[in-house]
Parts: C-alpha cells; structure tokens; sequence
C-alpha cells in the first residue's frame, strides 16, 4: 500500500493524543500518582486534544473531496471509518465538559465524564485500529493485532508524553513500551508467515503456475500506484530495525538509565519510531489486487 | 429483459439534444459499420451497427476509441508549405491557402503530365479507396502507383488468385457456421478485426477444434485449443508434410481435385524444351485453347472441357507425336509423396515434432471426410451435373501476415491452399468460403499497364495480373518500367507494387528519376519503412546540384504523422467522421461470403479546421489537370464534386463505385443507371448495401453455374466458364522457363533475374529459406525476430490515441523465458538487438508463449519525439522501439558468392512482397549499470518541432459529450441501512 | 433482482473494446467525465472502469495465454460499501448494482482498499471515487432499442464472451451459462460473493485421426516409394474404370 504521509500523521497524532487523553482520565479515576496540578491536568488535556484535532485534520488531507467530508458520519452503522469520525466528534464535547469540570477542583472532574471520555477515546483507537483490520484484501491488517497495536502504540506514545511533559509515570511508560514492543514483534512474526490468496486463486487457475504477461495499462493508473507500492526487501528489513530501536528500544534505555529525565528525547524517539512503523504498516501491506498485477502471492 | 425503467432512476440521457447517424468506422481496415450517437456537436457514443454485415453491432478497441481519434492535437488544421531555404526534414513549415496550395500543386503536375507522367509517383497507405487512386493515377497516366499491399499482404492475395481463385480476408473466410476444424496460420490481428472474432466464438460454442499455428501465443492464439509454436517462415515446409501424410494415407478428395482442379490436366513432361512444364493444348500455339487430360473411357487424350470423358487423375501417358505426358496430379504426388516432407524429415526444421504434425493432418482429414456436412439444396455445377446437395468438408483455414511477410511466403501461401484443396475444402460447407466478387477466374484478366505517353490517361490501371514475361512492364532491355520495379524481373507478379521500395529507387536514380513523390496516409518516414533511419536520410539526399533526390514530396494526411515533417506541401485530409467515403465492391471489397456488399460513410460532424477531403482534393485537381474523365469537352467539371462523380461516373455501363441502389429510382442492384439519389438510400439504409445470394449459389461457386451465370450478368467476371483451380501453375512455368532460357518469348538477361525465375518460380508449391536468411548465418544470429500489432491498435494510426496508448504505449523484446534464463537475461533488463543492418538497444521481457527460437515486439508503438501530438519524453519515443532499424530493404551480401547487388531487394522472389519477417538477430547484455539515463531506448532522434497552429496537447484531459446526471442515494437510505 | 456480468474465458482474445467501450460510453454517462492525466505525456493515465489483463497459466510449450477483463463484480456482500463512511457507496436493493453517489463521495479511497477486485479508481479531477455502473443508464433507458439496453461491454464485445442478466432468474442467459459452463468467481475466499462469474476455458474437443492406411503385405515392400504409391492410384482408376 502506499503510505500516505496524511494518514501517518493522523494515526500517530491523534493515536498519541488519544493514548495521552485515556491516561489522564484514568489518573483522574485511579489516581495513577501522576501527581498533576489542576491547571496541569488541564494543560495536559489541550495537548491531548490538540494532539487529536492535528491527527483528524491531517487525515482530511487524504480526501480528495473534503467538501464531502462531513458527511462521513452517516454510516456509523458499517463503517468502521464513519464510526472513528463519530466518536472522535463525541469525544470532543465530553472531553471539554470534563476539562471544564477539571477547573480549579483539586479533586479532579467529574469521573462520569472521565470515565466517558477514557471509553470514547478507546473506541475511537479501537475504531481507527478497525478502519484497517476489517479489510480483507490486505492480510496484512485483517488481524486482532491491528487494533491492538493501534491502541497499544497510542497508549506507548501518550505514556511517553506525559513522562516527557514531567508528569507521568516512568514505570507506567516502561510498562506501555513494553507492551507495545510484544505486540508489534508478535505482529511482524504474524505476517511473516504465508497465507492468504495467491495469483492462483485470484484467477482461478490453481494447476499450474501463472505469471502475468502484460497487465493493460502499461504506463500505471490508480490501482498500481495506490496499491502497487514495494520495497526492497532489504530496506524493509533495516526500517524495520530502526523502527523497533526508535520506537522501544531507545526510550525504553534512556528511561530505564535516566528516568523521567530523558522523558523528551524518549518521546521523541516514540514518536519517530512509530513514524516509520506507520510507513511500515503501509509500505508492508499487500492488496489482493497486486495478484492481478503480477504478484505471486501476498 | 429488464423492467421499465424505475419511476425513481432519473432520465440519464438528453435524448431529445441527440441524434443519431450510421457510418462506417475506418480506424482500422475492417471496416465495420458504426452508429455515431451525437449530442450537439459532440459525439456521445459511437457503437457497432448491429444490422451491418461485417460487424453485426460489435466493436473493437479501435473503433470505441473513435472519439479520441477526433480529439487527437495532432490533426493537421491548414495546408503547410516547407518554409523557403529551409532543409526538408527540419520541421520549418508556414501555412499556405488552399487555393494556393492546390495551384502549386496542379502546375507541378501539369508540367509533369505533359512531359513524362511516369515522373510523379504517387503511393498510398491505409488507403480504403484504391478504386479511386487507382483511377486518379491512371488518369494522370502515371503506372506509378500502389497502395501498401506490397507490404502487407500481397502474397496472400497473389497466392490465392493465382491458384484457387480467391484468398484470405477480403478474398474469402472461413465457413464460421458450418466449420468444425478450423486452422489459423500467421494471424496476429490480421484481417480483419472483427469478423474473425465473431467467427472464432461460433467455431468454439459449437465445439469445433481450433488449432494456431503461430510462433506467438497472443491474441487469438490465446483461445486455440491447440498452439504450434512454429519457428517463423517454415510454415510452408509443415503444409507441405500435411499435403505428404494426405497423400501417403490416401486422405484426398479425388474427385473434388478431378472436377475443380487442373490435377488431372497433362503437362508436357519434356526437360530442355521451350514447351517443358506447360499444359498439353488443343492446338500449341494457342494458350487459349483447351487443356487436355487422358480420357480412361476412351484411353486416349481428350479435351478437359469433355466432362464425360472420365479423366486419369494420375498417370503417364505419350501423345500422337510421342511427347511425354503427366497429370498434373501425378507431378504434384511426386513431389510430395517424397520423403522429404515427411513430418520426421521436417520436424527440427519447423520446431513441431513428427507425431504433431502427422496428427494434425489425419485430424483435419478425419473432420473432412468422415464428419462431413451436408446443406439440402440441389445446385448445377458449369458441365450441366446436377447435384442434390452441397457436401462439405468442414475444415477451414485463415493465413496471413505471419504467411505473407516472408520472402517464401507467395509458395507457402499455395502450399496451404494446396492442403484446402486436397481436403476438398474449398468454397463448401464448413470450407473456406470466397466473397464475392471471388472467385475469379484466374487470375483476374487484367493487365498492368505499361505504356504512358504525355497527357494520355492510362490504358488500364497501374496494377494486374501477369500470365505470362509477355506482361511485364520492362522496357525493350528488360530493365523496369515502374520506379518500384514492380512487373519487373525483379518481382513479376508484383500485384500490389513495391511501395518499400519507392524511396530507395527514386534516390537511386534506379531505374530512373522522379519530379513528385505524393504519398496518402502512408507513414513511409517512420513505421511503414524497412530501414527508417536511412530512410529519414533517403528522403533529404541531395545530389551534386544541391537539389533533393526527390524533388517534391506531397503528403496528405489527417495527422501530425512522421511523414508530414519531411514533406514539402502538406495537404491536411478531414477525419473518417467529417466526410463522404465509399467502400466499394470495384476496391477492397467487404463482402460477406453469401453476400455482396458495399458501404459508405457520411460525415457526422463539419470540421471545425482548414481541411479538404483528399476524394475533393483528388477530383479537383485531376479536372484542373483535364483528365478525360473528369472533364467535359469545353474543360469544364463534368462532376460537381466527389458524391456527384460516386453516382455519375461509371466503369463500364450500369457499373459504378457504388453497386446498391442504381437505376433511375434506386430499384436495381449491383448493374444500373446512376441514381441521383443514390447517397440517401444508402444513408437510409444504414450507409451499406447488402446483396444476398440465393442459396443455390452458395457453395462450389468455383463451378455452380447459376452462380457463375450471375456473377458475369453483374459484372464479377468476364465469362461464366468453370474456375479451376491451379495446383500446377502453368503460369509461374512459363516465368521459370524464361529464366532456364527456354521460354519462346521475353527471357531475363541478368544472371541474377535468370536464377531468380529458375529457382523460385516453381509452378508447385514448395517450401525455401527465406532469402535474407540464406544470406545470414544462423549461428551468429540465432534468433528468429518478427513483430505484430496488438488487437487494440492494429492497423490503425491510432498508437496515440489517448486512450489506447493508456493500455500500451511502450513495447519490450519478448524472449521465451527459458531460453533466456538459459543465455543469462532477466526480465525487463535492457539488451542490444543486432542484425545484418543494424543495432537498437530495447528492453526485454520474457514470456512462456514464444517459440524459443523466436523475439519478437509490438510493431509501430514507437513514435519519434513530437510527432502524433505527444510530448518529448512519451514512452514511445523514449522507450519504444522500432524493429524497423534493424531491416534492410535490399538483401545483404551473399556470402557464398559475394554478391552484393545493391538492387536485389528484400523482397519475395515472386510477388515483390516486403519480406520483414525474415529477420534474424543477436542478442547481447546491455548496460550493467541501473542508471536510469540508461533506460532508454536506442535509437533516439530529435524531437520535431510543432506545426504553424498546432495546439499544445492537454495535460488533463475530462471528455464528455454532455451533462450527468447523477444517481442519487436517498438520504433515509443512507441513513437507515443496515449490511444488506 | 441481481444483475451482473458473466464472462467467457474461452472466447475472451483480450481486444479491450469492452474496456475502451466502456471507456467511451461512461465519460459521457453518469459518474463522467472520466479523467484523463497526461493523455499525450510521458505517463498516461486515467480512470477506467474495466481492464484486460492478461496471462500464462504454465510453462513453455504446455502455456495457455489467459485473458481477463475484470470491473466491478457487483458482490452480494459488497466490502466497498459496508466500509463507506458517507453512505456514497451503495447497493441498489432493486437490482444488486454497486454504485456511487457522486454527490456524496468524499474521496477517502476506502472502498477501494475494500475491493479485492481493483473495480474502483478515483478520479482526481472531481475528487470521487468511480467505478462500474453496470450501465444503469442504459439497461434501463425505453428509448433505446430493447436489444440494446444492456452493459456496452457486452454490447461491443466482438467474441460475445460477456453475457449481462438476472442471476435471480433461473433462466436467464446468465444463469444458464453458469450452470453449463461451471462458472466460477474469482478470490472466492475472500468471501464477497461477487455476482459477476467466469467461465473457464473449455476442454480441448477431441479430434479423431483417421488411422493410417495399414499397409499390405505385398505392398509393404514399396511402401515409401512415391511411385508405387502413384501406380496404385492408377491401377485403382484402372479397377473402377473396369
């Protein structure tokens, strides 16, 4: 698939900010010894919806009729899509009503809305997650994992801003790259195993071996470039690796030797990380309707 | 079908802004009858006009593509002169009026005509109105003129008319109803278009067998049931080990070749004698008079005409005065029951093992003879027999370009129709059927002309059919009359001329100089060249004097073509949608074999540029000029204009271009007066005529004498005699004889002529490598290299079109991928092509569908840079190629004797025929390097310079013929629906 | 209803008018223009609704060369539309035909991540997604002739290897295709049920061969020999003449 840089940026910063957004509603119910000050709490807030609104407003970039766009919510009942857009548009006044109740109270907000707000901000990670897991054309995607690792990322990410900020929680963010890092390992063990169709059964001629011989639109359309993107395998490799050192394995070293000290560069490595992991999430997908282009399998 | 439209789908099309107008398409040669739906000026749709005979509502590509054709920025918008003191090639052209235009034009050729005619050569491409150029040049009294078929496909053509009387595509089809076993040899796209796969889906829904034999598995190839991957140029070699296994099994059709064929007739076996090889006549001198066979009834020689005599099919017999004498059949069985041809003696030859070919051939004679067809109507052959039924045999047969293009493709052409006739399979159910007005007696009884004198139309027209040296055009020291030698001992049987060879002679001074080359829809500066580079070059030579070789060159063309840049007047030609046209039964007829057919187009849409149909254009000029036809006594136009010359003029009483709707009131068809409304009932009948045969007259025409009786009254041929088919040619006999030194009449002098005529004219088919490749070795060449076009462009000019140049606009080498796996190539990797003649560097790509001996491209993608309204760095010009580069019009050095005779041409010993397909190349690694300033194809040219108010072409192109009218979602659906 | 295409491999040589025809009729229809990028450029482009591709199904000299058109195959559980945030992309209850609302699409290129078949292409130029419309408006146009309201795929197609009918309909041409010819849908796994069928070449027809002439024995001796077989010949004429 090609990696839209507008869809990048949208998963990672609205994934960030919903991962920044679930842990302050959860120190607001649980008290997760963030030790946050109203007006922090408050500011932490904005930044997470700031976060959120960058991410959405960059994902409008991706639509080629944004005049069009708000009429996204009207399939809330199929789509996977609509459903995100509704629920990141929920969690909009819920998460201001809760900010506005975070004012000045020193003993937080109103746990209704926190707890409100932390669901919205789950089913819209959990939506967004979905917008690719429910596709079967890309094997990829069409796992439990995506949405898994759409929440854990966000949740790593928001972790790691909430350090970097000087609030948060070292073992909480420790924990969160952690499980981030388990589940995308999981998930690069789970592609690279083969399965799915294959230029056989996408024909259907399963008795001996296909090849393309000329496709019919020799110089490229929409389909090729939408779907047709590869990378040397080699370059995937070493993105990859960089990937899981930006992502977890750098902030996990510079928190665990210099603590809550090292918070920004740690973020910034998160951030970065899964940059290229978004790409990645891309770059590795294979479309079925590659088969009809030539590829052997996906 | 479907309900009435749903009260809640809105009314999607404005049919009240459109209308609707029949035509006939010409983005190929198909010619297919087209409805044109136009909204305003705009075309909405043009679709297949399903009452049409040769379409019956279907379509190609091309023909969808139409519009796009209409759009193109390459059309040419006003008449160009080359700018003065400009060099010719340089593009520096400014605008010249019409009236200008045509003055130049007409006292160039004024000059030309009242000096020496044979001076202005003037030649035509894609050419569908050949009558009409045919006659323009006659006119003129120049036998300079041809269209393309010297390129195209004259060996088809020659070798039919030559032997059974009709031929392939327009001379003929396949029985697609009847047919049960149907083989297709050399046919990429090949004439024609549609029909044949119209036809092929009807042989395959009725479970017939399709076999192909080609060195390509694409296009129709792809639905064959069984594909023989022939090495190129040997298919006359496998015909002929057909006609073998026939023979040694006894599968032939004795009777079929004892009433129709000249099989049983005698030929005077005498070696070293002027009469060796020629049939046993009445009386000697006379070559008219009757042909003789052995009567068994009366064991003794007997008129062929006595049908009850009882021929011998086979024997030896001696006449009175003890000359020796066989049938025919006998010298054929000789020669093919050899072991030579046997399938084990030929296999590695061909590249198809001995147990295929042997079972091919017992299949076809197991369809022909065991599952017969029979059609219940009584008929009458010429001899008064009458028959109670038209029997069958139903194989059938297409050939063509893979057949054509190779210097032995005149013999091999016989070789095939040699196996239709030994299978009795010719002009019968389920057979090969002709169109009429084929068949024709053979050949067709016209001669080339060969005199010209100043101001004096022609005597006949430039092109016909020779019988004898006797009909040569040379002049009184054998050497040729035409610029392209056509007639000449160089090509005797050039039935269609030598169009390759016009620019070369012309710059040669060989055999003489021109004053004008004119050329119609001919791309002769790039793809319609062997050779182009050199050609490019030929065509801007300059003699000592400083003045080009060819001093004027005219082109007409509706396009920014090739060509146009290295011309002198450029007269711009209107599109196929912006004029009238007629197709005509005295042209490139479009028959269908039960049915005699002509059609028209009418202009759908006023040209919106400073562009004259070339048919005014032609017409014009030719009263200006004051061609006999075309003027009354005082001078004056005796036409006014090209419809009015279609319905008035006639060839011979009541026969005209047009053959539907004559008489006084459009009552008669095929032979009447004109009619003056003749246009209109055309057009109201959908712009095509169709004549349908009764079914007695449908089969065995060859000999059906109802059918034959008709086909004189209307003016097919010239008596109702039988057609016999001419497995033995005493014809080529005659030209061999001239080249042994025997013959009693013109002899060639050149010991290369003389060789020519003694080896190839054979008057039995038979098989020989390929000229050029006896001249190439086959170890430092190893491959076989030939080219097709793809179904979506073939023979059209539409390789930029904008939408077909979306499904391909760059070719690759295709290589058999094993074979290339084995020499190291990987696909898609950049390699140099070489030949005798030439390098290009091409990109390759491998394939399994390839004979492995084989290479091979799309043909005519490659453009050069500017040319067709396309940008500088398109992929045509940029990574295209063409094979062309790498063909020579003339043969290469002999490396046995060393001759180099510059003027032996390329060429098919017989017919002149452009051999483009005998090609043989090496192949070697090109850059190692993934530069990708590497990737390019090589050669390159410079890009041409945009024409004086060309328009640029669109980056962004959005066609749409009128408003749209959306499919709304009602927003209650939208909101309320669940999955389903 | 449940419209669809049914598609013959056996007779499909891979012209593309059924592409190009497509191409034609749908500028002008009801989600055209169809945009064109760099028409006469160095990468031509644009929005089709159909496309040919073609094939080798296994090795030299045993290859088959397959071509297949594919366009939208009109899925009974059609992934493009369950995923279409703005309701754009729907399928007709009436007749089974996806379609998009031209007036709603936003663009987001979703549906057709959704399509395993590569039947949806945006068109930039008016920012929507495009795709097969089955000719909706043709199929149903009275004032075109009855013959005539169909797909002009199939319309055009030169070796009629496309059919258009009601899959509902037992009867149809469509229906009866597929039972006869085991029509088969392409990436059946994927679970889309797509309405559209191809049908797949058929089987070679089986050509007896007329067994070669058995050779008797006093004959056997010249057998190869072109003459004797001649002498035969004329002996035989000799006999029937008798």
């Amino acid at each position: 698939m090609h990696p839209a840089i507008s869809v990048i940026c949208f998963t990672l910063f609205s994934g960030a900010g919903y991962g920044l957004l679930s842990f302050l509603c959860l120190d607001d119910l649980f008290d997760l010894n963030f030790n946050l000050s109203s007006a922090r709490h408050m500011g932490l807030v904005v930044v997470a919806l700031v976060l959120i609104t960058v991410g959405l407003l960059a994902s409008t970039l991706h639509l080629a009729n944004p005049r069009n766009a708000w009429r996204a919510f009207f399939r809330f009942r199929t789509s996977w899509l609509s459903r995100e857009g509704v629920f990141a548009v929920l969690l909009y006044p819920v998460a201001l009503f809760w900010l506005f109740t975070l004012w000045g109270s020193d003993a937080g907000g109103s746990k209704v809305l926190a707890a409100l707000t932390f669901l919205l901000c789950i089913a819209t990670l959990f939506s967004t997650g979905m917008i690719y897991a429910c596709l079967k054309t890309i094997r990829q995607w069409n796992t439990a994992l995506t949405p898994t690792n759409y929440i854990l990322l966000g949740f790593m990410l928001g972790s790691l801003v909430l350090v970097a900020s000087g609030a948060g929680n070292v073992t909480i963010a420790l924990i969160m790259v952690g499980a981030a890092a388990l589940g995308k390992l999981i998930y690069y063990y789970w592609i690279g195993q083969p399965a799915g169709p294959t230029i056989n059964s996408a024909l259907g001629f399963t008795r001996a071996t296909v090849r393309l011989l000329d496709v019919g639109h020799g110089e490229g359309n929409f389909l090729t470039e939408e779907f047709g993107y590869e990378v040397a395998k080699a370059k995937l490799i070493w993105l990859r690796l960089i990937s899981i050192a930006l992502a977890f394995l750098l902030p996990a070293l510079l928190l665990l030797a210099f603590g809550a000290t090292a918070g920004i560069p740690a973020m910034l490595c998160g951030f970065a990380g899964v940059f290229v992991e978004r790409w990645l999430f891309f770059a590795e997908a294979r479309h079925v309707v590659n088969l009809y282009h030539g590829a052997q399998a996906t | 079908m479907l309900e009435p439209m749903s009260p809640q789908l809105p009314k999607f099309e404005d049919h009240a802004a459109q209308t609707v107008k029949t035509t006939t398409c010409y983005m190929c040669a198909c010619r297919c009858g087209i409805k044109v739906t136009l909204e305003g000026e705009k075309i909405r749709f043009i679709q297949g006009n399903p009452d049409h005979p040769i379409n019956k509502g279907v379509l190609c590509a091309k023909g969808n593509a139409g519009i796009m054709k209409q759009m193109s920025p390459a059309k040419l918008t006003q008449p160009l002169i080359r700018k003065k003191g400009s060099e010719r090639g340089s593009g520096e052209f400014e605008p010249i009026s019409w009236d200008d235009a045509l003055d130049l034009l007409t006292e160039r050729l004024r000059h030309i005509r009242a000096t020496d005619p044979r001076k202005l050569a003037y030649f035509t491409g894609r050419d569908q109105m050949q009558a009409l150029t045919g006659f323009w040049a006659s006119q003129f009294g120049t036998i300079n003129w041809s269209a393309h078929g010297g390129f195209c496909s004259v060996n088809m053509a020659a070798g039919g008319l030559y032997m059974i009387g009709q031929s392939f595509w327009e001379f003929g089809d396949p029985d697609w109803e009847h047919a049960k076993y149907f083989m297709m040899w050399g046919v990429a796209e090949d004439h024609a278009s549609n029909p044949i796969k119209i036809g092929i889906e009807k042989l395959k829904r009725r479970g017939s067998k399709f076999v192909s034999i080609n060195p390509v598995r694409t296009g129709y190839q792809a639905v064959a049931d069984e594909w023989i991957g022939i090495k190129p140029g040997t298919d006359g070699l496998l015909a002929l080990s057909f006609a073998h296994v026939l023979l040694k099994n006894d599968l032939f059709d004795k009777d079929f070749l004892l009433r129709y064929t000249n099989g049983p007739q005698l030929v005077i076996c005498a070696p070293g004698q002027a009469n060796d090889g020629l049939l046993l006549r009445a009386d000697a001198t006379d070559d008219k008079s009757d042909t003789q066979v052995w009567s068994l009834k009366s064991q003794s020689i007997q008129p062929w005409s006595d049908v009850h005599c009882e021929p011998a099919l086979f024997g030896e017999y001696q006449t009175a005065d003890g000359v020796t004498v066989k049938t025919a059949m006998t010298l054929l069985a000789e020669r093919y029951l050899s072991e030579e041809y046997a399938p084990q003696n030929i296999a590695d030859k061909i590249g198809v093992d001995a147990d295929t070919i042997e079972r091919l051939a017992l299949e076809m004679a197991h369809v022909a003879f065991r599952e017969t067809v029979e059609i219940d109507t009584p008929w009458t052959d010429w001899a008064g027999r009458e028959h109670k039924s038209f029997i069958g045999r139903p194989v059938a047969m297409h050939a063509m370009r893979g057949v054509s293009a190779h210097s032995n493709g005149f013999q091999t052409c016989r070789a095939i129709h040699l196996v239709q006739v030994l299978l009795g399979a010719i002009d019968c159910p389920g057979g090969h059927l002709a169109k009429p007005p084929f068949p024709r007696h053979l050949p067709p009884p016209i001669k080339p002309a060969t005199e010209m004198a100043p101001n004096t139309p022609l005597s006949g027209p430039p092109l016909g059919f020779p019988t004898a040296p006797e009909d040569l055009a040379i002049d009184a020291n054998g050497d040729p009359l035409r610029i392209d030698k056509a007639y000449s001992w160089e090509a005797p049987i050039a039935n269609h001329g030598l169009m390759h060879m016009v620019i070369k002679n012309a710059v040669n001074e060989d055999p003489y100089a021109i004053d004008t080359l004119m050329l119609f829809m001919a791309n002769m500066a790039w793809n319609s060249s062997m050779n182009t580079a050199q050609t490019q070059d030929m065509l801007r030579q300059k003699g000592e004097d400083g003045e080009y070789k060819i001093p004027f060159i005219v082109t007409c063309d509706a396009f920014n073509s090739e060509m146009v840049q290295y011309s002198d007047l450029v007269l711009p030609d209107t599109t196929y949608l912006e004029r009238f046209d007629t197709i005509s039964l005295l042209d490139r007829p479009i028959s269908e074999p039960h049915s005699a057919c002509d059609s028209i187009r009418q202009p759908i849409l006023t040209p919106d540029r400073d562009v004259r149909p070339w048919q005014e254009v032609m017409l014009e000029v030719g009263a200006r000029l004051g061609f006999p036809a075309l003027v009354k006594d005082d001078g004056q136009p005796k036409y006014q204009g090209y419809q009015d010359f279609i319905v008035n003029w006639e060839k011979s009483p009541g026969i005209g271009f047009l053959s539907g709707y004559r008489g006084e009131h459009g009552e008669k068809s095929l032979v009447g007066e004109p009619n003056q409304n003749q246009w209109q009932d055309y057009i109201d009948n959908g712009c095509f005529f169709e004549y349908e045969i009764p079914p007695h007259q449908r089969y065995y025409r060859f000999a059906n004498k109802d059918y034959l009786q008709w086909a004189k009254s209307v003016g097919f041929n010239g008596h109702d005699g039988p057609i016999v088919m001419e497995l033995y040619s005493e014809t080529l006999q005659k030209f061999k004889l001239a080249g042994q030194g025997l013959y009693d009449g013109p002899q060639p002098v050149k010991a290369v002529d003389k060789q020519r005529m003694a080896e190839y004219f054979d008057p039995m088919p038979f098989w020989y490598l390929p000229l050029e490749q006896q001249r190439i070795s086959s170890e430092e060449y190893p491959f076989f290299a030939v080219n097709q076009r793809p179904m979506f462009m073939y023979h059209s000019w539409d390789s930029q079109n904008a939408w077909l140049r979306q499904i391909m606009a760059q070719n690759y080498l295709y290589m058999n991928r094993k074979r290339a796996e084995s020499l190291g190539f990987t696909d898609l990797q950049w390699v140099w092509v070489e030949s005798h003649n030439g390098k290009i560097k091409v990109q390759l790509k491998l394939m399994e569908g390839v004979n492995s001996d084989t290479v091979w491209t799309w043909n005519a993608i490659a453009k050069q840079r500017g040319a067709w309204g396309l940008s500088d760095n398109a992929p045509e010009s940029t990574l295209g190629f063409l094979m062309n580069h790498l063909i020579s019009e003339t043969l290469p050095t002999d490396p046995a004797t060393g001759d180099h005779s510059e003027n032996k041409s390329n060429s098919d010993p017989i017919t002149g025929q452009a051999a483009w397909y005998d090609l043989r190349v090496k192949i070697s690694h090109a850059v190692a390097s993934d530069a990708k300033t590497d990737e390019q194809s090589l050669p390159q040219f410079e890009p041409l310079k945009p024409l004086p108010g060309q328009a640029p072409s669109p980056e962004v192109m959005r066609y749409s013929a009128g408003r749209q009218v959306n499919l709304k979602r009602s927003f209650k659906d939208t909101i309320l629906r669940g999955f389903k | 209803m449940k419209l669809g295409l049914v598609i013959d491999l056996d007779t499909c040589v891979g012209c593309h008018a059924c592409a190009v025809a497509c191409k034609q009729w749908n500028t002008s229809g009801t989600s055209g223009p169809l945009s064109d990028y760099e028409p006469y450029g160095a990468e031509p482009s644009g929005v089709w609704f159909n496309r040919i591709r073609h094939y080798e199904v296994d090795d030299y000299p045993n290859n088959k060369t397959i071509n297949a058109p594919m366009s939208c195959m009109h899925c009974e559980d059609a992934a493009c539309v369950t995923v279409c945030p703005t309701g754009a992309s729907y399928k007709r209850p009436e007749d089974g035909i996806v379609l998009i609302d031209q007036d709603k699409c936003m663009g987001c290129n979703y549906c057709s991540w959704a399509c395993p078949y590569g039947a949806r292409e945006l068109d930039r130029e008016s920012g929507t997604m495009k795709k097969c419309t089955l000719c909706v408006d043709r199929i149903y146009d009275e004032n075109l002739p009855e013959a005539e309201r169909q797909p002009v795929c199939v319309l055009t197609c030169p070796s009629h290897a496309r059919f258009f009918g009601d899959f509902d309909d037992p009867d149809s041409e469509v229906s009866k295709q597929v039972r006869q010819r085991s029509g088969y849908s392409m990436m059946p796994e994927q679970g889309y049920q797509p309405t559209n069928k191809y049908l797949p070449p058929r089987q070679q027809p089986a050509v007896e061969t007329h067994k070669p002439r058995q050779v008797s024995r006093e004959e056997h001796s010249a057998e190869d020999k072109p003459m004797a077989q001649i002498q035969r010949w004329i002996a035989q004429q000799l006999k029937r003449q008798a």
